[in-house]
């Protein structure tokens, strides 16, 4: 039997840290307890998580940079703490963000150093800089220097830096942070055309709706335990059965709050601040009874948009997180 | 095998070039060198000073140059590397540190050794010093044995900064102090035996009294020992360093500690 | 009243915070480097190369000029990396965006590092006294101390100079390298001025340091008040048209930046 592309069993990772500088103090912080993960090759796969989750954490383990504290990594069969040095050849890593480049240094002598690094041989290396290049649409600006790059052309860049070595598992950590609409789109495209082509992806994100669109298998992230696991749609079903009503309201009292979700029906209630106003999203059964009982739980306050839909993979993220966004 | 060598000479092109596009880097290879000269010479050449002390002032600023590429463009290369994000993926890729370090190293040393064009320009115009008596083969073999010694201490020192970024601060502290130890602008006969104790266990100081040895032909001549003294000393730098790698390695994958957090 | 009180908080809180965040050594491990490490082997160095080239006994000539140099070590660093390191950690343009009275931004980056200098020269003369037995018994104590006031002062009237320009370029800090230096040989420090060609003390006499470091040398072996004053009043004007001119420029470069947004180029 092939192996799986990514298996982790019972990772755990501890941060420890020293404060002080006479009584100095250990802290420990936990960053992943005990997860249990298994990506089928030719898989795309978000882990979706708030910052400080242990998103990082987890890709920095696969990628051999980071050691678990205890559990085991293993990438296509290999393991990552004792086999470094055979997974680095295999994979490929694009960290979001700008840096991870030489500013100072043109798109193309990033990719050749690179290249070069990676041990690539040069006739090879010649051909798939140049593939890149066409394929991520910098074609004709290679000889500029990545300083006067535009942010989406560096992540381009740095995923076309991440592909040099033609990796059968490519990592992506929050890839598209920063990026306009624009630019974020056209890299998700290019994402989901590289998993159509068969390279294994593990995609990291905190869009609901990247990995709604592009993964075909999602697990939630909280506090460094995975808290679901399954397709999108499987996942939506946590909140299945359930719908979503949304208004706008200006100084929401806190005792209201308490009522709102006392209703029957009502499994959660997120406020969010949007201008001067409040956003508040009501998760419940029946959206329809939830609608008439506004008026007597919020009497004497000014409701405003008021809706019922659907419900979306952001609102079963925040019914997993269970923290307001 | 190949490929390796590919990696490393791919690092020394690409440290070369960013050096070249970097003015810290003229700092040390020309500013630098250009004031210590001067000083050294003013200083050296007052009035009644005996002529043999001149070959430290037109040698002298050069060497400081040398050096302060050599181990700060190392030191910094990787604090630079750090910032730009880009430690981490150096890091990752299937060629280890060291060989990657080679190449840099070995740009710095290139770069480095360039200090003595215009430190001895500016000896030569500027105050009309020259070295008459050089041994030339010897000087040379010297120099060489120096850019060894030189080769050593900056590959085990950039793993140290790599692990802990306030030795590289400490060092900078300490820069003029390593002038001193290593004889760059006077003999380390002069100063306290103590020092001159620590000064023994540095692989520059022998080679360096074995250049200046080179340039006169009154003193002491034991090139052999001298040479062999910097040599086996390198040696034992580049068995450390090894380990220190080790320990980069090691370090680095526990604590996660490559990315500029 | 209450105004001035409220400004003079400003200054104070200001003054400190701003030492803290922007300067490496404001941490233990970074003080030691380059506030005690570095003076001290800067004055080992340059006293090992004039015992080599004139003697044991000429040690303290550069031992005291060495440690009077380091005025310049704060002035100069101390005012030229605040700039730099504003702009390195991208504050640069919230600072020039604040309201705040530049005169009054500007003095308070001053007065932290004259403090400082004065500290670091201490240091350097203690070294002095302890390593190369400099005799202060017969030395005018008081007017030396008045000296190294005055030499921080003026040396930090330099740095303005070169501080402003650190609004328009990011290689500041390397201009500061460059000065410090350039003091160290201009302004007898390690060897008399009149050794210079004549076209260069020209410069020396024009500069902060050169006339300083000769009254506390004569301070040092007792000379009065009376006997120095004219050289201290020489150097109190140098630094104060250095002071003055770097706050012109300040200015001038200010609303240059302003209009070409350079002080965002890092």
């Amino acid at each position: 039997m092939e192996s799986a592309a990514i298996e982790a069993r019972a990772l755990r990772k501890t941060y420890v840290t020293t404060r002080g500088v006479l009584r100095r103090t250990r802290v420990e912080r936990i960053a992943l307890r005990g997860v249990d993960l298994a990506i089928r090759r030719g898989e795309l796969f978000g882990l979706l998580g708030p910052n400080g989750a242990g998103k990082t954490t987890m890709v920095k383990i696969f990628t051999t940079l980071l050691l678990p504290s205890s559990g085991s990594a293993a990438i296509l069969g290999l393991d990552a703490v004792k086999d470094p040095w055979a997974i680095r050849k295999r994979i490929g890593f694009v960290f979001g963000g700008e840096r991870g480049l030489y500013w100072r240094l043109s798109g193309l002598d990033n990719l050749r150093y690179f290249a070069d690094l990676y041990r690539i041989p040069p006739q090879i290396s010649r051909r798939r800089i140049a593939e890149l290049l066409d394929r991520l649409g910098l074609a004709g600006r290679e000889r500029d220097k990545v300083e006067h790059y535009s942010r989406g052309m560096k992540q381009r860049l740095h995923l076309a830096r991440g592909l040099l070595n033609d990796p059968e598992v490519l990592f992506l950590d929050e890839p598209t942070i920063g990026l306009d609409p624009v630019g974020a789109r056209e890299l998700r495209l290019i994402v989901r055309e590289l998993a159509d082509t068969g390279t294994t992806i593990f995609l990291t994100t905190h869009y609901m709706f990247e990995a709604d669109a592009i993964c075909d298998r999602i697990a939630v992230i909280k506090n460094g335990s995975i808290v679901a696991e399954g397709t999108p749609s499987s996942i939506k079903g946590v909140v299945e059965n359930q719908g979503v009503v949304e208004f706008e309201v200006v100084g929401m009292p806190a005792d209201r709050l308490v009522g709102l979700r006392g209703l029957p029906g009502v499994s959660s209630v997120v406020v969010s601040e949007h201008d001067l106003a409040q956003v508040v999203t009501v998760q419940c059964a029946r959206p329809a009874d939830v609608m008439t009982q506004l008026g007597m739980v919020l009497g004497g306050l000014t409701l405003s948009k008021v809706s019922s839909r659907e419900p979306t993979l952001e609102d079963a993220y925040v019914q997993l997180i269970g923290e307001s966004l | 095998m190949s490929t390796l060598i590919r990696a490393a000479f791919s690092a020394f092109r690409v440290s070369m070039r960013l050096r070249v596009v970097s003015p810290y880097a003229y700092l040390n290879w020309l500013v630098f060198p250009l004031l210590f000269t001067t000083v050294g010479l003013y200083v050296l050449s007052r009035p009644g000073a005996p002529v043999s002390h001149l070959a430290y002032g037109v040698l002298g600023g050069g060497l400081i140059g040398y050096w302060t590429v050599a181990y700060l463009d190392g030191g910094n290369g990787i604090q630079d590397e750090r910032w730009n994000g880009t430690l981490e993926q150096i890091f990752a890729v299937p060629t280890p540190l060291v060989v990657i370090l080679f190449g840099k190293v070995t740009g710095s040393l290139l770069f480095g050794i360039l200090s003595f064009i215009p430190t001895v320009a500016l000896a030569y115009f500027g105050f009309h010093a020259l070295l008459p008596h050089v041994d030339a083969l010897r000087f040379a073999i010297s120099l060489g044995v120096l850019s060894f010694s030189f080769f050593a201490i900056a590959l085990t020192l950039t793993p140290l900064f790599a692990l802990w970024r306030w030795a590289f601060q400490m060092l900078n502290g300490f820069e003029l102090g390593v002038y001193v130890l290593c004889g760059f602008m006077f003999p380390v006969a002069i100063i306290a035996p103590w020092a001159q104790g620590i000064a023994d266990t540095l692989a520059p100081t022998w080679a360096i009294r074995a250049i200046y040895a080179a340039t006169t032909t009154e003193g002491a001549h034991d090139y052999f020992t001298w040479w062999l003294a910097a040599i086996a000393l390198s040696l034992g730098y580049l068995v450390g360093a090894y380990f220190l790698y080790r320990l980069v390695e090691k370090h680095a994958r526990m604590s996660g500690d490559l990315a500029l957090a | 009243m209450n105004r001035v009180a409220a400004e003079a908080a400003v200054f104070a809180r200001s003054t400190y915070l701003q030492y803290v965040a922007l300067f490496q050594w404001a941490t233990v491990r970074g003080y030691v480097a380059y506030k005690i490490l570095l003076p001290v082997t800067q004055i080992l160095f340059f006293v090992e190369l004039g015992v080599y080239a004139a003697g044991r006994q000429n040690a303290l000539y550069f031992a005291l000029g060495n440690a009077l140099q380091l005025t310049a070590n704060a002035g100069i660093f101390g005012v030229i990396a605040t700039v730099a390191n504003e702009r390195q950690f991208g504050t640069l343009p919230i600072l020039l965006g604040s309201p705040a009275n530049r005169l009054v931004t500007f003095l308070s980056r001053a007065i932290v590092n004259v403090i400082d200098g004065i500290a670091t020269v201490v240091v350097g003369l203690l070294v002095t006294v302890v390593l190369f037995g400099l005799d202060l018994h017969h030395g005018n104590l008081p007017l030396l101390g008045l000296c190294v006031i005055v030499m921080s002062l003026t040396t930090a009237g330099l740095g303005l100079m070169f501080g402003s320009i650190g609004l328009v370029t990011r290689d500041a800090i390397i201009i500061a390298n460059i000065v410090y230096y350039v003091l160290l040989i201009v302004c007898g420090i390690n060897f008399p001025v009149s050794r210079l060609p004549g076209a260069v003390q020209l410069i020396s006499y024009s500069l902060p340091l050169t006339r300083g470091v000769q009254a506390a040398r004569e301070a040092a072996e007792g000379a009065s008040l009376q006997q120095v004053a004219g050289l201290l009043g020489g150097e109190v004007l140098v630094g104060l048209v250095w002071a003055f001119g770097g706050y012109l420029l300040f200015r001038v470069l200010e609303s240059y930046a302003r209009r070409g947004g350079l002080q965002e180029a890092y």
